[in-house]
């Protein structure tokens, strides 16, 4: 059994800087987890810290059933794909591979029969002679993986393994990871700050910002409801968009209003009866934030209800679809919008300066809290 | 339970503290002892005349006061051998840094496509290696009454009589001078080209394109940008200089000579030392010289602080981008 | 003509560069020539017998070269072949030591945070520059309290507190050395001291290479403290026997053995240095500190 169980980790440097901030994760066996960030977020310091490469400064961190804090990295029955791969350049890849095992006292015959298994698994058993400086960076990559793989730890980290590569590589690399976990069947703990692979790749999320998690969840969960503001603009390409808006109750419904929308004559958004149900405790001229993803909103052909003008500054074609940056609201608006769902006139390019309507579709919007930038509707 | 997760953890600074240890245990037994013992020493009287062992007796600051009292001739030896030193230094330092910036410039230059860079290199580095006694010995036959210099001045015509270079003052410092030249400005040389090699190209092609010829390149964009290497040559070969012991030694056989003239700071030490085991002396000798490097190194240290910063902490984290898609 | 006057201006600086060029190399030429002619007489003059170097000068060489080899090599006052022994035992362990501690000492700092680091990193980039000469007489003074006079150890063993050395390490570690390494490590189940020996020596062997072939040389051609203290003819190094070389009576000497003993000072360095040239020069620069 390999759960990984984090109760209340604190990492705190000596100069007072806190890096990471009451961590509490319980990871189940065979759990592919991925803790997700922007840069400096703790995301690393906590994979780190499980790997046993950093101090613990507070809290209980264990592994099965063991508490482990204490324990060096080689006991932890763990091991790690590091961002630049870390091999060691004056061992050949087989050496590389075997380095783990023999500092283990494995015998001979059993490494040799892992290594060859890993190699063959990773497709480099031609390279196995190679120094790592002969291969290339996609190469490189495999043979931190293999190193990792012989190991057959209870618990796989891997720390923003793909970064070093090129756009390509990168997604056949990730479709690589997806096989090798469906194939070796452990533990995963993995760190990234690209939310894609996060997606793609994670059972469960964990988002973290400034050495706080935000929220944890499957790709599902914090896609569609993402607990706050930072999470919502995080998960998702593009980005959300936000705007200004306040509460109104009118004729029984509950009306979020963006006064700055159509030319200051504001927008008036009527929200979903659930919505409603939630807010029902927030009076008339409660500030909110009012989040819509860019694939969530529709281009209509006139003003109706929901909707909101705006005039189009850039067009994007990105293949069967558009990214249009429209200026309305005060505010740089992206849509994400199929090309089949564009007026005709339209799907051969875009001018400039067009005026555009539209519209959000209630049942879609998020609405946060003002203050606490919390989700008010989940 | 919580007990354990308080205490130790996996902490790797120890092995910080471990893995420096012999440095600072050695440092401190074969350098810092003897340094303190030194300045301790030089308020004693403490030598051997003979087989009779003076002291050590307190004395207070008597051996600086002997160190700068004249003698009978009225000369106060510390400063005249000071002065022997600088001039030492000086006349094979300034050479040395002038033709290392010329040969510099000459190795780096683009327009003159110097062939043969690495042989040149190969060979004016050398003496660098050479044991400075042995060179000191090898001048010294070369120069002598007999040797193959003057063979071929008076078999040449050039001079009437033999020249006996070790009697005059300006030959035996113009030998020493000759000899530190050419031990190190191969060496200053290389240094000076990694330096210029440094300059981003860019700035010599941008300075040429705004106008400059190329005298005005080297002093208006060359010179400022080497400044840092510039003054940490000259002030490491100070500091070297103030060391010079092994050429003068050798070639004067320890003398000096004529009338000490080319006598050292480190001669003087080595005098004092080697027979009477002065230790009383040789320490306050010692002091003067340490206070001179001191102010010496301090200026060294401010110099590469200011390009060099070492510890600063290491960013493990690299900038990623942020909501990279 | 315009097109005219530019030819003849490109010319004109065709020519000027051709002259500063031949410039150029004449400084060259003669800066060599000034280099290697000390060092040509010292061959040539080491083929030549006593008789022949009274008789005059000449550049071309004689054939006495293995006479004044097996003069210098069996000279019974000074023993050469033992000196040179001498000076190669003390000159290796020396170079092993600088060049392992120094390693280690940059590794340490280099790898490790800890409280003191900092300060350690400071204290010794300002002990650097201070010449060890100024410690000398309470260095002797010990030795000879304690008996170490006569004895290598106080010759071999300051060279594990060796500052430039130890900031050439820790400048080359940080160029080539990714923390991750050391993690991998690790991870691996690789001790300190084995990640140290196993994986970091070997990252850092071209920087080591330089390092042993400086610290060699420099502990070949030392003189100050050897000259203090190894007063046991058996005990002296190279250094001191040319010095005393130069203190016996010198008109009473064969001087083709003269020459051979100076040849065989420094011929082993040479020879060294012929070989690995371009390394070593390249290690001079990359240091950035030296001398």
């Amino acid at each position: 059994m390999a759960t990984v169980r984090l109760e209340h980790i604190y990492k705190i440097y000596d100069g007072g800087v806190t890096a990471v901030n009451d961590f509490n994760l319980e990871i189940e066996d065979k759990e592919f987890i991925v803790l997700v960030g922007p840069s400096g977020c703790g995301k690393s310091t906590t994979l780190r810290m499980v790997a046993g490469l950093e101090n613990i400064s507070k809290g209980e961190l264990y592994i099965g059933d063991t508490l482990v804090n204490n324990i060096e990295p080689k006991n932890r029955d763990i091991a790690m794909v590091f961002q630049s791969y870390a091999l060691y350049p004056h061992m050949t890849v087989y050496e590389n591979m075997a380095f783990a095992l023999k500092m283990h006292k494995i015998p001979k015959d059993e490494i040799d029969k892992r290594v060859r298994e890993a190699a063959d698994i990773l497709d480099i058993t031609e390279y196995l002679n190679r120094k790592p400086k002969a291969l290339s960076g996609g190469q490189r990559q495999r043979v931190a993986i293999g190193r990792a793989i012989v190991r057959e730890p209870k618990v796989f980290l891997m720390d923003e393994p793909l970064s070093n590569l090129d756009a390509k590589l990168r997604n056949q690399m990730r479709a690589e990871i997806i096989k090798l976990r469906k194939r070796i069947d452990t533990t995963f703990i993995y760190v990234t700050h690209d939310q894609t692979e996060a997606m793609t790749l994670g059972d469960r999320i964990v988002i973290m910002k400034d050495g706080l998690i935000q929220q944890i969840g499957t790709p599902q969960e914090v896609f569609n409801e993402p607990a706050n503001i930072f999470v919502a603009g995080f998960i998702g390409s593009p980005q959300m968009n936000f705007f200004n808006g306040v509460l109104k109750n009118e004729g029984g419904s509950v009306y979020a209003l963006i006064p700055a929308a159509n030319d200051g004559k504001g927008a008036k958004i009527k929200l979903t009866e659930e919505a409603a149900g939630k807010l029902e405790g927030f009076g008339d001229g409660k500030e909110v934030v009012i989040g819509i993803r860019p694939e969530h909103i529709r281009v209509v052909r006139e003003m109706g209800e929901n909707t909101i003008k705006g005039t189009i500054d850039v067009s994007e074609m990105m293949g069967s679809e558009y990214y249009l940056h429209i200026s309305a609201a005060g505010k740089d608006v992206v849509l994400r919008v199929p090309m089949t769902d564009l007026p005709a006139e339209f799907r051969s390019g875009i001018p400039y300066g067009t005026e555009i309507c539209f519209e959000f579709p209630a049942e879609l919007i998020h609405m946060f809290d003002v203050e606490s930038e919390t989700n008010l509707l989940k | 339970m919580d007990r354990n997760a308080k205490k130790g953890g996996v902490s790797y600074a120890k092995w910080g503290y471990i893995f420096i240890l012999p440095f600072f245990i050695v440092y401190f037994l074969f350098t810092f002892v003897p340094q303190i013992l030194t300045i301790y020493n030089s308020f004693f009287e403490n030598y051997k005349e003979g087989l009779t062992q003076i002291g050590p007796n307190f004395v207070g600051l008597r051996n600086y006061i002997t160190l700068f009292t004249p003698d009978s001739a009225g000369t106060i030896n510390i400063l005249k051998y000071t002065g022997n030193t600088l001039i030492l230094w000086i006349l094979g330092a300034v050479p040395q840094i002038v033709i290392a910036m010329l040969l510099a410039i000459f190795f780096t230059s683009y327009r003159l496509k110097i062939k043969g860079q690495q042989f040149f290199k190969t060979v004016i580095y050398m003496p660098n290696l050479i044991m400075a006694s042995a060179f000191s010995m090898l001048f010294f036959t070369l120069f002598s009454t007999v040797g193959p210099i003057n063979q071929l001045i008076t078999s040449m015509g050039w001079a009437d009589a033999t020249i006996d270079f070790f009697a005059y003052t300006i030959t035996v410092r113009g030998l020493i001078s000759l000899m530190n030249f050419l031990m190190w400005f191969g060496n200053t040389t290389i240094l000076f080209m990694a330096g210029i090699m440094g300059i981003d190209q860019s700035l010599f092609e941008a300075a040429s394109i705004d106008g400059a010829n190329s005298l005005q390149v080297f002093f208006k964009v060359t010179v400022p940008l080497l400044m840092p290497i510039i003054v940490y040559t000259i002030i490491t070969a100070m500091i070297g200089g103030l060391q010079m012991f092994d050429v003068p030694q050798v070639l004067t056989k320890g003398m000096g000579m004529p009338n000490r003239t080319s006598m050292t700071l480190i001669m003087y030490l080595n005098n004092f030392l080697s027979g009477s085991k002065n230790y009383g002396m040789s320490g306050a000798i010692s002091v003067i010289i340490f206070i001179i490097t001191g102010i010496l190194s301090l200026i060294v240290f401010r110099t590469l602080n200011r390009n060099y910063s070492g510890t600063e902490k290491k960013h493990r984290r690299r900038n990623l981008p942020q909501n990279a898609r | 003509m315009h097109a005219n006057s530019i030819k003849s201006d490109s010319i004109k600086a065709k020519i000027q560069l051709n002259i500063l060029r031949a410039i150029v190399y004449i400084i060259l030429i003669f800066l060599t020539l000034l280099c290697l002619f000390s060092f040509y007489m010292l061959i040539i003059n080491a083929t030549r017998s006593n008789g022949q170097l009274q008789g005059g000068f000449t550049l071309i060489p004689a054939g006495h070269f293995f006479e004044n080899l097996k003069n210098a090599w069996t000279d019974s006052s000074i023993n050469i072949p033992r000196g040179m022994l001498n000076s190669f035992i003390v000159a290796t362990l020396t170079a092993v030591l600088t060049t392992y501690f120094s390693a280690l000492t940059a590794y340490g700092i280099h790898a490790y945070d800890f409280k003191l680091k900092k300060f350690a990193f400071g204290f010794i980039m300002a002990i650097m520059v201070i010449p060890n000469q100024v410690s000398a007489s309470g260095f002797v003074q010990i030795c000879y309290k304690f008996h170490l006079t006569n004895n290598y150890l106080p010759l071999i063993l300051p060279g594990i507190a060796a500052p430039i050395v130890f900031f050439y390490m820790k400048q080359y570690m940080e160029s080539v050395l990714p923390m991750e390494i050391i993690d991998a490590a690790r991870v691996d189940g690789s001790g300190e001291f084995r990640t140290f020996n196993r994986i970091i020596l070997p990252m850092i062997k071209p920087a080591l290479a330089v390092q042993l072939i400086f610290a060699f040389v420099q502990s070949w051609n030392n003189y100050f403290l050897p000259g203090l203290l190894l007063t046991d003819s058996k005990m002296k190094t190279v250094p001191i026997m040319i010095a005393q070389l130069r203190s016996a009576d010198y008109s009473k000497f064969d001087m083709g053995k003269v020459y051979m003993f100076i040849l065989l000072a420094i011929l082993p360095v040479i020879v060294v240095y012929l070989i690995l040239s371009k390394s070593i020069i390249k290690g001079v620069t990359s240091g950035g500190v030296k001398g």
